[in-house]
């Protein structure tokens, strides 16, 4: 670029050495543009993080601290009321055990139920598979929300409202994990299965044995995805639970909020230790946690 | 089988099975049964928890919004009359347009700046892991916790908000007025999920072709003009996903307006979810009410659902 912008002729050594230079400016610049970077995220995820680190500090504060103004900036002395309130005098952890119970038999089931659904929509040739995949996509996106009225119908006249059963039977409707395992079993070579049909394993040995343990990754996306909306979910354990033994933990904590007055302790208390359990899971399975934002694109 | 075919059929000279048309055809038949049975056996529990739990629901949808009463003692016909009623009745009106005011806001803020920080994240050399990390945590907590969190950051007294107002000497602010509730909501709603979109876009945009960059930057292209005229179009179809899947996500909220502002002050932040659930369960019964607005949010879902269906099918057919 140097030759044809220039007179048409240029010194080697001065080519060289303006080569160096351009590097030099190159090499400057990207470290410059990497600690800009740096900056502007770390900026960002300081202001994403600071109400949780707000919220921990109030939960260590006791009533009149949290009131006070300049607000301590390190919980010390710690105060540990607001948990020990929560832990004794609410039914937290009957909360936490009915949300960890319902979101672990919802995941299991629903693993086994996607992935052999999955296995048919992808490798058996049967009828009417087009239309129950279609039929699939179309409801994807439906929410719980919008159905209560019919789902608390259909619950209370199968005698299960206020039971496990209210809590972990609708949400296995859902057909997203069927879709992607469906992808998922799809892009898996077609000798291995071939061969295994010619050995005599039988269609469900094929699924158990070959198919399953070639898609464990994407069980393990898939577990992922249905544990956290699981953890998350709000509106029909709300509805269809009415007893406190059956409280989820989201409507447990919310119910907390709703009854008993302004009590900014037991709730920062609550919120911090709610959070608990997804942090130590995304923690552990921080890939896996990432790729559930694939799980959109993956559909494409 | 193998048995069947050797001891029915019967060999030719050339040693090549040879059956008759109707013994082939009684075969063909056989093995076809079997493998819809092996695949209904395998498609048949999903789909019988998909049929019950999702389209007999929706169906059930259509059906209670054509009738009027009490969900527990029994429901009585009314034709469309919901329907015509809708808009008059107490809340219907303020919880739509709540709820598009609330995905105008966040929608659009969720998408920009999960674009902007997923452009940085993509590029970063080092420590890009523990900003992923942090970025997408507040994707993981439920709603309801997440309101709780806000009410710290609100709260007029002691919140972090009003803190480092007064931290800079302005007058502290009424956050969960009448005026500015619905706003902080979608904030709250940004905040939440602007994590899973910057990770959605950072997969997208490192799958992007590196030569196409390279060569704009050997033709001295500026780095606004390389995402302009390159990132942009190249992600068009990935960021019109993003725009519908997290349009009918916002057109869903509900547990943090439950939690925060309790619908309020006023109805100022009464999402669609949330007055079907006060048409239902909180209040009087008005079953054929919550049944038909549910429907027209059902119905706008599976519009945006089918429009992102046509896109992708377009997609294939241009691949």
């Amino acid at each position: 670029m140097a030759v044809e912008a220039g007179t048409g002729r240029v010194a080697p050594a001065e080519l060289r050495r303006s080569a160096v230079d351009h590097a030099r400016a190159r090499r400057a610049s990207r470290r410059r543009n990497e600690l800009l970077r740096h900056l502007a995220l770390a900026v960002i995820t300081f202001i994403l993080v600071a109400p949780f680190y707000y919220v921990f500090l109030a939960s260590l504060k006791n009533a009149t601290e949290i009131f006070s103004y300049p607000p301590k900036l390190l919980p010390f002395p710690p105060f540990f009321g607001n948990y020990k309130k929560l832990l004794f005098d609410t039914g937290f952890l009957r909360w936490m055990f009915n949300t960890l119970f319902v979101a672990g038999s919802v995941t299991t089931l629903k693993i086994f139920l996607d992935s052999m659904a999955g296995y048919a929509l992808a490798k058996i040739d049967m009828t009417g598979k087009k239309v129950v995949f279609l039929a699939m996509l179309i409801l994807l996106m439906v929410p719980i929300g919008a159905l209560v009225v019919p789902l608390w119908a259909l619950m209370s006249s199968f005698g299960l409202i206020d039971t496990y059963a209210a809590l972990i039977l609708p949400p296995l409707a859902n057909p997203l994990g069927a879709i992607l395992m469906r992808q998922f079993i799809l892009g898996l070579p077609k000798d291995l299965e071939n061969a295994a049909r010619l050995d005599g394993l039988s269609e469900f040995g094929i699924y158990w044995r070959i198919v399953l343990p070639l898609i464990k990754p994407g069980l393990v996306v898939l577990a992922v995805i249905i544990f956290t909306d699981q953890f998350m979910s709000f509106i029909w354990p709300l509805i269809a639970t009415t007893s406190d033994e059956l409280q989820v933990l989201t409507v447990g904590v919310a119910a907390l909020r709703a009854h008993g007055g302004a009590n900014y302790g037991l709730w920062s208390a609550s919120a911090v230790m709610s959070l608990i359990p997804v942090g130590v899971f995304f923690f552990v399975l921080q890939r896996q946690f990432l790729a559930r934002s694939l799980a959109g694109a993956l559909k494409q | 089988m193998t048995d069947a075919v050797m001891t029915e059929g019967g060999r030719n000279a050339a040693g090549r099975l040879r059956l008759s048309p109707a013994e082939h055809r009684r075969l063909a038949r056989k093995a076809r049964l079997r493998r819809e049975l092996t695949g209904w056996m395998f498609l048949g529990p999903m789909f019988l928890c998909f049929v019950l739990f999702l389209v007999v629901p929706v169906c059930g949808t259509v059906w209670w919004s054509l009738r009027t009463g009490n969900i527990a003692s029994g429901t009585s016909f009314v034709g469309l009359q919901n329907f015509y009623d809708l808009p008059g009745v107490v809340g219907a009106g303020s919880a739509i347009a709540n709820t598009l005011i609330f995905a105008a806001i966040s929608v659009p803020l969720i998408l920009v700046g999960a674009l902007g920080v997923a452009l940085i994240l993509a590029k970063i050399r080092h420590g890009g892991s523990i900003y992923r990390f942090l970025v997408y945590f507040p994707v993981l907590v439920p709603g309801v916790v997440a309101a709780l969190i806000w009410l710290f950051l609100t709260n007029v007294d002691f919140g972090l908000f009003n803190n480092v107002m007064k931290a800079f000497g302005a007058y502290p602010v009424t956050w969960l007025g009448a005026d500015s509730a619905l706003g902080v909501l979608a904030v709250l709603d940004v905040w939440r999920n602007i994590g899973y979109w910057a990770m959605f876009f950072v997969a997208a945009i490192i799958g992007l072709p590196t030569e196409l960059y390279q060569a704009a930057e050997l033709d001295g292209a500026s780095t606004w003009a390389r995402f302009r005229y390159l990132t942009l179009p190249l992600l068009r179809r990935i960021i019109f996903f993003a725009v519908i899947v997290s349009t009918i996500w916002g057109l869903q909220v509900f547990d943090t307006a439950l939690v925060l502002t309790n619908g309020g002050p006023g109805t100022a932040t009464t999402t669609v979810i949330y007055r079907v659930w006060l048409y239902v369960f909180a209040s009087n019964n008005k079953v054929g009410f919550a049944s038909a607005i549910s429907l027209v949010l059902i119905l706008v879902i599976l519009a945006l659902t089918l429009v992102q269906m046509r896109l992708l099918r377009d997609r294939r057919g241009i691949d």
